[in-house]
């Protein structure tokens, strides 16, 4: 585990060097139509497959692809809305969910660590590249409260609760559960620039050993979105015992982090991926594919897997981005930033 | 976690930058610790508040309707040219007030009016005016101008696109205007005025979500954050920063944050609102004290309503907590109201109060009020329980019948209703209608309380198979219901159903002390009759329909008077009865002789003194001797005295009182005073085999005089409860044969003579004649 420690720092080291001098990693064509579709003027980023709907992870990642877009007055429309409508929680994090249809817009005052890293992260980097020290110090203080109240210990590793509350080992009969798609590993190096007290490298290293233990618990060599650690890992009761929609990003979070361990790397490539490039979601248990997605953005998972290790080009349709839902747009524009800045050669 | 917890509150502080007032003269709050004054920071980001940037000259008084004041003086404000010429720049350090005359102008800042002229030229008057008091309290100097549309900022139109989104609410919108500006145009200089709006716009939206979400201790971060929204212009924001505190243990807080508003913001509809808030938060003594802080409006108290209102509160919190006392100005003023405006509310509040302060008697005259206001299932509710309370239970039915499927609770109190209903002493006797609809109302709650009432009422009326079946029916509802149970027993042994009774028995066995002892003469067979017995009044010869309670219902239907003759077992005594007209007058005779006879020993081994020849009180002497004096005056036949006598004798204890109600029930009994022999009975245990005479006697007693005086329905009920405790003598047989004939019941009197005459008496074969005489009238007369 140490090895992850050092190669993510080695990661965070590049990151900052080449942050100094900042380009946008995402078109401003591209942003454009990603914010036509999916941003409202009042700073909402709304999920279109689910209900229109927001929630702090759709802000998180707005904020982080407007920050990469180069795009400020983007971003301070989203930091705005995220700020007045939904950082509103007494610890200081922000409410998971906001509903256009209810009043108020806020129905439950959870939060989701996973909205809360991604909002403090890009913050963070808003703040340092754009000098805004406003910025800086909101994302200080949410790395500070998920710092005292988001972190659990489970048999001596330092994991990330899915929410403050909720998923505990009191919560339910199955906890603690744990969701290992939420360690926005990237973002954890600059946790720990804002806030260097807190365990941020222990928690990267936690979420691995989660990976690494989640994805044996079935044939299909995956982990599931839910996992519940009350014994010996397992699927977590009352969500799909799957590889799905959450799980997903795992290994695009590990790649942008710079965490590119082939064995675990091609493990994901094999086993989530059909021979046409499409993505699977499979149920862990026997390795049955449950769905298969076909969207680019979706796609762009495996494609980017196999550029980091084999510096395998991207599919044309790959390469350049359309929009299509909230999800795989997002996920599409994650990936082109990071293969434009790191591995140009596969495009 | 290895995280220092101050870490939090610092970056979050750091993060929204505030500067917070430090001079006490403009601080509102300043009496105690400031409310924010926790969370003080140095300005920290670039978006901090432009507001500290800004001079806050102190003020003397504050203004009504002023802000609270945000910053304090930290600059010299921008030099700018006044309207007066350009060579003022606002040199004088604004920290120290200008001389107060409103002629001078060269000393006042430039004051941006932009934001107002803005919302002029756009009508908005609401922001206009919160603008004009935000702006007054910033620069108490300024004065705003006449026509405010006059010099409207031209030229900007991008500016001015900004301001429009600020005014429509846009806050994200303005956001990224000005970012986008910047981007475009890196020299141009935000507004500061645009910059302090739209900072106090998104906190008062995160303000106001996070309070909706009760999230208060970020309501109140956020507050602290930007003291400059805190004013008269925006109550609302107010009013959700004293909740916050009241909210996290900060009450003394919230009190100065409701006491600011009530002593700086007029208006009335807001000040009243403000008092009417405090009051779901705040205790009583904070609410005084806030009231004190009311004006006299048009000659009355401002809060005057609010008073009264928290005078209802109070008797509502009595009502849940019988243990608060309400003060009597309370009371008095809640009395008053409802007295002035005839609110049904407050007569209902007022019933209830006294209802649970055990005035039921006042209680009812609210709920009248009430009830006669609207006649609706609240007030009759009430009113049924207050009666029900006053042992008033059938009116309380009547009352709440048409109101019974209200609710849970109504039906419950309806119940409860039919239950003391039934359960009334002397049981009254129900209208066909009342006993129709209570006994459908029981079927279909299936009410086991209730159905054991009627058991009981149906055994008052000696409906003894009617009562079995309600027993039985109650254990069917409730199976381990022991009264019922106790009842059925009882009820079939009176029957002759000692099979059945015993069944009973045996099931209970174990499980309860006096379902065992039915049928055994017994000290609880004893009270239980005694508590069973009621002065029926019956009054005439006929029926009454309320004997037949249950014939309504299909399943418990029962005539209980048509008993198998088995149940009268005869006796072998010969005591013949005179003649038809007044059979019982030699049983009436004896009586008192009965229980003596039967207890021969224990009455004749009584010391008898001559003591008691004289008249003397018996109170001064010990219940020992009483009790020596009561048995002399029985034997000197003075049985009033003798009760007397005893009535001193019952404060002894062990046998002395136990002999003494023995004593004193003869003595009654001699006396002719029946009823009083009961109730002297009951006064202690007098053994199970003297209570069993006793009431045996008593029961005789009360026949024959019943029949003396041609109450014959009431003579056959006294028969039947002396069943209870004695078996029936043959001279008692003919009584009853006798009283069946008046009443017209030939079969019965017929099958009694027929029982009683097979043992040889000669009463009973003259009540066969008499009998046959009555059936087939004389052809010679």
């Amino acid at each position: 585990m140490a090895r992850f420690a050092s190669v993510l720092l080695a990661g965070v080291a590049l990151a900052v060097a080449t942050c100094g001098a900042f380009a946008a990693s995402i078109g401003s064509d591209e942003w454009t139509a990603y914010k036509d579709r999916f941003l409202e003027p009042s700073g909402r980023i709304v999920d279109t497959a689910n209900g229109n709907i927001s929630h702090s992870e759709g802000q998180g990642y707005g904020l982080l692809l407007a920050y990469l877009a180069d795009s400020r007055g983007d971003f301070d429309t989203i930091w705005a809305f995220t700020r007045t409508e939904m950082l509103l929680r007494d610890d200081g994090l922000a409410v998971w969910r906001w509903d256009p249809a209810a009043k108020p817009h806020v129905t439950d005052a959870n939060n989701a660590t996973d909205g809360d890293l991604l909002i403090a992260y890009a913050a963070a980097l808003a703040g340092r590249d754009w000098q805004r020290p406003d910025l800086t110090a909101a994302a200080t203080a949410m790395a500070s409260a998920l710092a005292s109240g988001s972190l659990d210990e489970v048999g001596g590793s330092v994991l990330l609760k899915p929410a403050n509350s909720g998923f505990g080992a009191r919560d339910r009969p199955d906890g603690p559960v744990f969701n290992p798609s939420y360690w926005v590993f990237e973002a954890l190096p600059v946790m720990a620039s804002l806030v260097p007290e807190g365990p941020w490298s222990q928690l990267a290293e936690g979420g691995n050993r989660l990976i690494a233990a989640a994805a044996k618990i079935g044939v299909s060599e995956l982990p599931p979105d839910w996992v519940s650690l009350k014994a010996a890992p397992a699927p977590a009761d009352g969500f799909p015992q799957e590889f799905g929609y959450n799980a997903i990003r795992i290994p695009l979070y590990l790649i942008r982090a710079g965490i590119g361990d082939r064995t675990l790397l091609e493990t994901f490539q094999r086993h989530m991926t059909d021979p046409q490039g499409r993505l699977l979601l499979v149920d862990v248990q026997t390795g049955a594919t449950r769905q298969t997605l076909a969207d680019p953005g979706y796609r762009a998972i495996p494609a980017l897997i196999g550029c980091v290790l084999d510096r395998t080009p991207l599919a044309a349709d790959l390469s350049t981005f359309s929009v299509t839902d909230y999800y795989p747009s997002t996920l599409h524009l994650l990936s082109l930033s990071f293969v434009r800045r790191r591995h140009p050669e596969c495009l | 976690m290895p995280v220092r917890p101050t870490l939090l509150l610092t970056a979050v502080v750091a993060a929204a930058g505030a500067l917070l007032v430090q001079q006490a003269d403009l601080n509102p709050f300043a009496e105690r610790e400031y409310p924010f004054s926790t969370s003080v920071t140095d300005q920290a980001t670039s978006t901090g508040p432009v507001v500290a940037n800004r001079a806050v000259p102190a003020r003397d008084t504050p203004e009504s309707g002023a802000v609270v004041p945000a910053a304090a003086p930290e600059r010299i404000p921008r030099a700018a040219p006044t309207s007066e010429g350009d060579t003022q720049i606002a040199q004088t350090p604004q920290t120290s007030p200008p001389a107060r005359d409103t002629t001078v102008q060269p000393g006042i800042p430039a004051v941006d009016e932009t934001a107002l002229r803005y919302f002029a030229a756009r009508g908005d008057s609401r922001r206009l005016e919160a603008e004009i008091a935000r702006l007054r309290a910033l620069y108490p100097q300024w004065t705003p101008p006449d026509d405010p549309l006059a010099a409207l900022p031209q030229g900007d139109s991008e500016l001015d696109a900004m301001w429009r989104l600020y005014a429509e609410g846009k806050m994200a919108e303005v956001r990224k205007a000005i970012a986008d500006r910047q981007a475009r145009e890196p020299n141009w200089q935000v507004p500061a005025d645009l910059l302090d709006r739209l900072q106090l716009g998104e906190a008062r939206e995160q303000l106001v979500n996070a309070s909706e979400i009760k999230q208060f201790d970020t309501v109140v971060r956020v507050a602290a954050s930007n003291p400059a929204m805190l004013t008269c212009g925006d109550v609302d924001v107010l009013w959700r920063v004293a909740e916050a505190f009241a909210q996290t243990d900060r009450k003394p807080r919230a009190v100065d944050a409701y006491q600011y508003i009530l002593a700086n913001c007029e208006r009335p509809e807001e000040r009243l609102a403000t008092v009417q808030k405090a009051m779901d938060l705040l205790p009583r003594s904070d609410l005084e004290q806030l009231l004190a802080a009311g004006r006299m409006v048009d000659g009355r108290p401002e809060f005057e309503a609010v008073r009264g209102e928290m005078a209802r509160r109070a008797l509502v919190e009595a009502d849940a907590d019988p243990s608060i006392v309400v003060s009597p100005a309370d009371l008095a003023l809640v009395e008053t109201l409802a007295t002035d405006a005839g609110a049904e509310s407050d007569y209902l509040l007022l019933g209830w109060y006294y209802l649970r302060r055990d005035n039921p008697r006042v209680a009812e005259d609210w709920f009248r009020k009430a009830r006669a206001k609207q006649n609706d299932a609240a007030s009759a509710q009430g009113l049924a329980l207050a009666l029900v309370n006053q042992d008033k239970p059938q009116e309380a039915e009547s009352i709440l019948y048409e109101w019974r499927n209200a609710s849970e609770d109504v039906r419950a109190v309806y119940l409860a209703a039919v239950a003391n209903m039934l359960a009334l002493l002397p049981p009254p006797q129900f209208s066909a209608e009342v006993l129709q609809r209570v006994v459908a109302e029981v079927v279909e709650a299936r009410d086991a309380g209730s159905a054991q009432q009627l058991g009981w009422y149906a055994d008052n009326f000696n409906q003894f198979e009617t009562a079995e079946q309600w027993f039985r029916t109650a254990l069917d509802w409730k199976p381990d219901d022991e009264p019922s149970a106790y009842g059925l027993a009882l009820m079939r042994w009176k029957l002759g159903d000692l099979a059945g009774a015993r069944e009973v028995q045996v099931a209970w066995a174990g499980r309860s002390e006096r379902i065992p002892t039915v049928g055994e003469p017994s000290v609880e067979t004893a009270a239980i009759g005694v508590r069973q017995r009621r002065q029926v009044e019956v009054g005439r010869a006929d029926e009454p329909a309320a004997l037949r309670p249950v014939q309504t219902t299909v399943a418990v239907a029962s005539d209980g008077l048509d008993r198998p003759a088995a149940v009268l077992r005869p006796a072998a005594q010969d005591a013949p009865p005179r003649r038809r007209a007044s059979p019982a007058a030699a049983s009436a005779s004896q009586p008192a002789e009965q229980p003596r006879r039967s207890s021969a020993r224990q009455t004749t081994d009584r010391p008898r003194t001559a003591g008691c020849r004289t008249t003397e009180d018996p109170e001064g002497l010990s219940p020992a001797a009483a009790l020596n004096r009561g048995w002399c005056l029985m034997n000197a036949n003075r049985p009033i005295e003798a009760a007397a006598a005893f009535e001193v004798a019952l404060r002894g204890h062990g046998q002395t009182r136990d002999d003494a109600a023995y004593g004193q029930s003869l003595a009654y009994m001699r006396a002719g005073l029946t009823d009083r022999a009961a109730v002297a009975a009951t006064k202690a245990p007098i053994g199970a085999t003297r209570g069993a005479e006793i009431n045996a006697a008593i029961l005789a007693a009360r026949a024959n005089s019943a029949y003396q005086n041609g109450r014959y329905m009431e003579t056959i009920l006294a028969l039947d409860e002396r069943t209870r405790f004695a078996p029936e003598q043959t001279d008692l047989m003919v009584l009853r044969g006798y009283a069946y004939l008046n009443l017209v019941r030939y079969g019965d009197a017929e099958r009694i003579f027929r029982a009683a005459a097979s043992t040889g008496n000669r009463d009973a074969m003259r009540g066969l004649n008499d009998l046959r005489a009555a059936r087939q009238p004389d052809p010679d007369g």
